[in-house]
């Protein structure tokens, strides 16, 4: 077959544009699913490696106080291997470079370095010493953006008392991978740090001798119950000691990210070079049905001299083959650059210990494979219908399509208003079927991938006005460590600077209808609050009941609850009584589970006449007041937590629009390759199909133009039909990607706005004229002449 | 010369169905082609000249009747066999040359020559049809007449028994469709092989062994022709 092998090697370099425009998609699509899918592996290892290294738990126990003494029965519980008792409050640290109070986590650690659960991986510096016992380890982060380093000391708020701390080492651990301060959602490591204090230091500092307040567990491999069922085995045997929360490893916050990133990654590694490998299999279909249709003789003359079919079509799956090989292997080379790219973008997001791009030779094998096996399939329909001709009859030209009526001519009344170059248009776009079936799908792929990907952008933005604008409306919020009276309120209220200070009161509890049960928590505001918002799904305010709750539409859900229904309360806090409240509104929300009621209903429910445990304020906006209230706020006793609702929503929008943008310029990058390859190519395919007719309008007088613009018609004909389908495609795929991201942590919302159906319909339309611009160049360049002469 | 028949049609009728018309191209032809002959079938255009050879060469099938090769019946051989008789037995001149555009005269050739067992060499068939000065020229680059004798270099390049010509001399001037004829006599009687040309030009049939006549799908005359003229003295 070698000789056969120059036609097929002239073949190639004669139909170089269009080649080039299927291997553009092949090499994206396979590029997508090299680059996802190392990225996948690259963060499934490194996170199973960090999480070894540091010991990672399988669940924790959050609890008001327990003596270690008394997690004997838990720690024997079956399935439980080992647990570890630890100290964990909320803080706030004082720098003296920063204005403003940080929040701090605080974590015991033990005073001499031994393998406990949620280990540290130490950065810089060391981990303690026995020469103070004030020592003090920082979450590296937080360092770097403080510029702290071993050998200083920091300020730290510990049970009501600052303390001065000696820095020994920064370190990182497996818990922080993606580090959130509470009521966020993206890391903030400049406002929020995590402070490991040596055990004996903490038991001291926090009045806590021999007792913990969180359990740390792992459990053997095969343990007999489910997390679920062992959390619950050990929340009753703790109930005494006033159990917060229990929260299995998959719904660790940190973790939670990260699987839900490399959940993503792995769909997206599976859909995207789908859509992109599907499309350049059709693409390539039609491409080869020109192709083999073209040498109808050759092949008929082939087979007349005695080669066998397989042998032609060998011949004709070369050419795929050729095509999924240099598309196979362009592809693997582009996806190991982008799962480098994106290895470092990851690097900036996550904190991993080591977190490296490798290269996978099995998956680059997969991707090669993927891509021949498209490239066949694409290969396969054109190439079939010719060789399953006579020779003879291959030979003879292929009898004219039928030229019958299209639909369309049967609406006289709008056909006979339409000029001949648009008559045209609609005939070659109905008769030419498998062709504008490629171009439609194709560019409704393009079109579902732009809508689903500005809808989420959409969505994200939605998301940010809706927790952070609408919902929230303070300033400045602030959260005790304990439970305070109302002289607390006056006394944020007088801080200078405060516009507006409202209570807030949050009680964990849990909720529970029939079996079903979750634990939560309730927010209780004052009577007509105003920094606190709680909406409908129509982002409408809701009247927070006076007497009664008004649950999140996600926890309702979870409970099999509706407004009206009654549920069960089991409070954490004061005198614990189950209380039987009813759901009368539900709110809508996108983080967390949250519950509203009033303030002084929700006191008298854990038993107090008026308690609130945070306080909400509205600042003035006079930047010079704002100091003076950083500095009385550094000193106000008893505050485990301040949220800067502005910088907050600032960093949020930093990072968000950087992440957003690189997302558009994928995603646009995306959709225009699929766009602009597949126009390209049906128009060129088209053009070459109809070298005679067009000939034959040189003849008459048309210019290039005139001829471009009826290619270009045919090509918006098949944007637009492709873009309508694809358009609502974009929103069901979106849909779809709001359920699966659905979970208690976060929630994407379904916003479809005029700006993402016009921006689609643009950037379509802009591709189109783009690929237009090359089938132009081509017309221009075009003998005409000769193909007026060439026989068949 | 040996009588044996090479290739023998009985009874074959041969029907085109387009759509609901039936165009019967071939009615009840029976004949024989004999080892070794050089045989001309001459008929008015649409007689059904290229439909005989067509079947002849395993290019189609007939639609009834039987047709043998030697002593096998070719009307029931299957794809694969049919492949290989085509490649192994029938050399193809075909009326519009159908040379595979992008490849050059000698690369045309080496596609017969490459699925073939016994070939003969590419440039010396190149050169038995006086185009070895050509041998990298594409058929665009080359007059009719050269690109109709690349097409006998390939058909002869396989070394088959049977070579069958489809007007071979249609288009060229009557210098070169001489030239062609002669090479076609001279691989009877210098190489032996069986020759077999259709035409619609009756004065080609000077230079035949054997003249089969036909009309609307019909062999109306076969006639011996113990004396043919050399190709240089028809005229035309
Ligand atoms: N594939 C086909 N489909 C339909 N009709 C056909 C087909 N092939 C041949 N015919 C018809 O069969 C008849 C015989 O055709 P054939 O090609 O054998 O004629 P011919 O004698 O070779 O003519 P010419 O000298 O013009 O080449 C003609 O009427 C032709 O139209
Ligand atoms: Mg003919």
């Amino acid at each position: 077959m070698k000789i056969l092998d120059h036609k097929l090697r002239r073949e190639l370099w004669a139909n170089g544009w269009l080649l080039l425009a299927i291997l553009c998609i092949i090499v994206v699509g396979v590029a997508c699913f090299v680059s996802m899918g190392s990225s996948y592996n690259n963060l499934t290892e490194a996170k199973a490696r960090y999480y070894r290294q540091c010991r990672m738990a399988d669940f924790s126990i959050e609890l008001k106080k327990v003596p270690e003494a008394d997690l004997r029965p838990v720690a024997e519980l079956p399935g439980v291997a080992e647990i570890r008792p630890r100290i964990q409050f909320f803080s706030t640290v004082d720098l003296d470079a920063v204005s403003e109070p940080l929040n701090a986590l605080v974590l015991s650690m033990p005073d001499r370095h031994e393998r406990v659960l949620n280990d540290v991986v130490v950065q810089r510096g060391g981990y303690f010493t026995e020469r103070r016992e004030n020592e003090v380890i920082v979450n590296d982060a937080f360092a770097e953006a403080n510029n702290l380093a071993p050998g200083d000391w920091v300020r730290l708020v510990l049970n009501n008392r600052s303390q001065e701390l000696y820095i020994v080492g920064t370190a990182i651990s497996s818990e922080f991978v993606y580090m959130l301060a509470p009521g966020t959602i993206v890391p903030d490591p400049e406002h929020f740090g995590v402070f490991f204090l040596k055990q004996s230091y903490a038991e001291d500092v926090f009045d806590f001798d021999g007792a913990a307040n969180q359990v740390l567990g792992r459990l053997v491999p095969d343990a007999p119950w489910t997390t679920r069922e062992i959390l619950d085995r050990a929340e009753q045997l703790l109930g005494d000691f006033g159990v917060f929360t229990t929260i299995p490893l998959a719904d660790q916050a940190s973790n939670k990210y990260l699987s839900q990133e490399i959940g993503g990654l792995r769909s997206f590694a599976v859909f995207m070079p789908m859509i992109f490998l599907a499309v350049a299999a059709l693409v390539l279909n039609v491409l080869l049905t020109r192709l083999a249709e073209q040498q109808r003789t050759v092949v008929g003359t082939l087979k007349a001299l005695g080669y066998s079919d397989g042998q032609v079509f060998a011949h004709f799956l070369k050419f795929g083959l050729a095509v999924g090989l240099t598309g196979g292997l362009a592809g693997c080379a582009l996806g190991y650059v982008l799962a480098e790219l994106m290895t470092m973008m990851y690097q900036t997001i996550f904190e991993f210990p080591e977190l490296r791009n490798r290269f996978y030779p099995g998956l680059m094998a997969a991707a090669v494979s993927i891509s021949l096996a498209c490239a066949v399939v694409g290969s396969l329909r054109g190439t079939r219908a010719v060789l399953r001709l006579k020779p003879a009859k291959a030979m003879r030209p292929k009898p004219p399509k039928r030229g019958g009526k299209i639909l369309l001519e049967r609406v006289t009344i709008l056909w006979n208003r339409l000029s001949v170059g648009w008559r045209m248009v609609f005939r070659s776009v109905v008769r030419s079927r498998l062709r504008s079936l490629a171009g439609i799908f194709a560019a409704a792929m393009g079109a579902a991938v732009l809508a689903s990907g500005f809808m989420m952008i959409e969505a994200t933005y939605y998301l940010i006005d809706f927790q952070f604008r609408w919902l929230l409306k303070s300033d400045v919020d602030l959260t005790f460590s304990d439970e305070r009276g109302r002289d607390a309120l006056l006394e944020a209220a007088n801080l200078p600077g405060v516009r507006l200070a409202e209570p807030v009161l949050n009680v964990a509890c849990t909720f529970e209808n029939g079996h079903f049960r979750h634990k939560g928590a309730v927010t209780g505001l004052q009577a007509g609050a105003t920094l606190t918002v709680p909406r409908d799904t129509q982002a409408r305010p809701i009247r927070v009941p006076l007497v009664g709750l008004a649950m999140s539409g996600k926890l309702a859900e979870m409970l099999h609850l509706e407004a009206g229904d009654m549920v069960t309360m089991h409070p954490t806090k004061g005198l614990r009584h189950p209380q039987q409240v009813p759901v009368v509104e539900i709110s809508d929300s996108y983080m967390g589970t949250a519950v509203y009621t009033d303030i002084d209903y929700l006191s008298r429910l854990v038993g107090e006449e008026f308690a609130l445990t945070g306080v909400q304020l509205q600042m003035e906006t006079d930047p010079g007041e704002r100091d003076a209230f950083n500095r009385q706020l550094k000193r106000l006793p008893g505050v485990r937590g301040v949220a800067n609702r502005q910088s907050m929503v600032k960093s949020i929008e930093d990072t968000i629009i950087l992440s957003m943008n690189v997302f558009i310029f994928v995603l646009v990058g995306f959709a225009g390759v699929i766009f602009f390859g597949s126009i390209l190519n049906s128009s060129l395919v088209s053009l070459a199909e109809r070298q005679r007719e067009v000939a034959t309008l040189r003849v008459l007088g048309y210019g290039p133009w005139q001829i471009g613009s009826l290619l270009f018609r045919e090509s918006l004909v098949l944007t637009a039909a492709g873009t309508a389908l694809g358009m609502p495609l974009g929103y069901l795929l979106t849909v779809a990607m709001s359920m699966s991201y659905d979970s208690e942590l976060l929630r994407f919302p379904v916003v479809s706005s005029a700006t993402t159906w016009v921006m689609t319909a643009v950037l379509a339309v802009l591709f189109t004229v783009l690929a237009y611009l090359f089938v132009q160049l081509a017309i221009h360049r075009m003998n005409w002449l000769e193909a007026l002469q060439a026989k068949e | 010369m040996t009588t044996s028949p090479l290739l023998r049609l009985e009874s074959v009728d041969k029907v085109f169905q387009m759509g609901e018309v039936a165009v019967r191209a071939l009615n009840d032809v029976s004949l024989e082609i004999r080892e070794g002959e050089f045989l001309v079938m001459v008929g008015p255009s649409g007689s059904g000249k290229s439909t005989i050879l067509n079947i002849v060469g395993g290019l189609d099938t007939a639609t009834e009747g039987r047709v043998f090769f030697r002593d096998r019946e070719m009307t029931s051989f299957t794809a694969a066999e049919l492949t290989r008789y085509r490649r192994d037995t029938v050399g193809f001149v075909f009326q519009f040359y159908n040379l595979v555009p992008n490849l050059s005269a000698r690369e045309n050739v080496m596609v017969s020559t490459e699925i073939s067992d016994d070939p003969l060499d590419v440039d010396e068939a190149l050169e038995m049809v006086g185009l070895e000065e050509r041998l990298d020229h594409f058929p665009a680059q080359m007059s009719g007449g050269e690109q109709q004798r690349v097409a006998i270099a390939r058909a002869l390049a396989k070394n088959p028994d049977l070579l069958l010509c489809d007007e071979p001399t249609g288009a060229l001037d009557v210098a070169t469709g001489k030239l062609v004829l002669r090479l076609l006599v001279d691989l009877k009687t210098r190489l032996g092989k069986t020759v077999v040309l259709i035409t619609h030009n009756s004065a080609i049939a000077q230079v035949a062994d054997r003249v089969i006549r036909l009309r609307s799908g019909q062999v109306v005359e076969v006639a011996e022709n113990p004396e043919p003229l050399p190709p240089e003295e028809v005229t035309w």
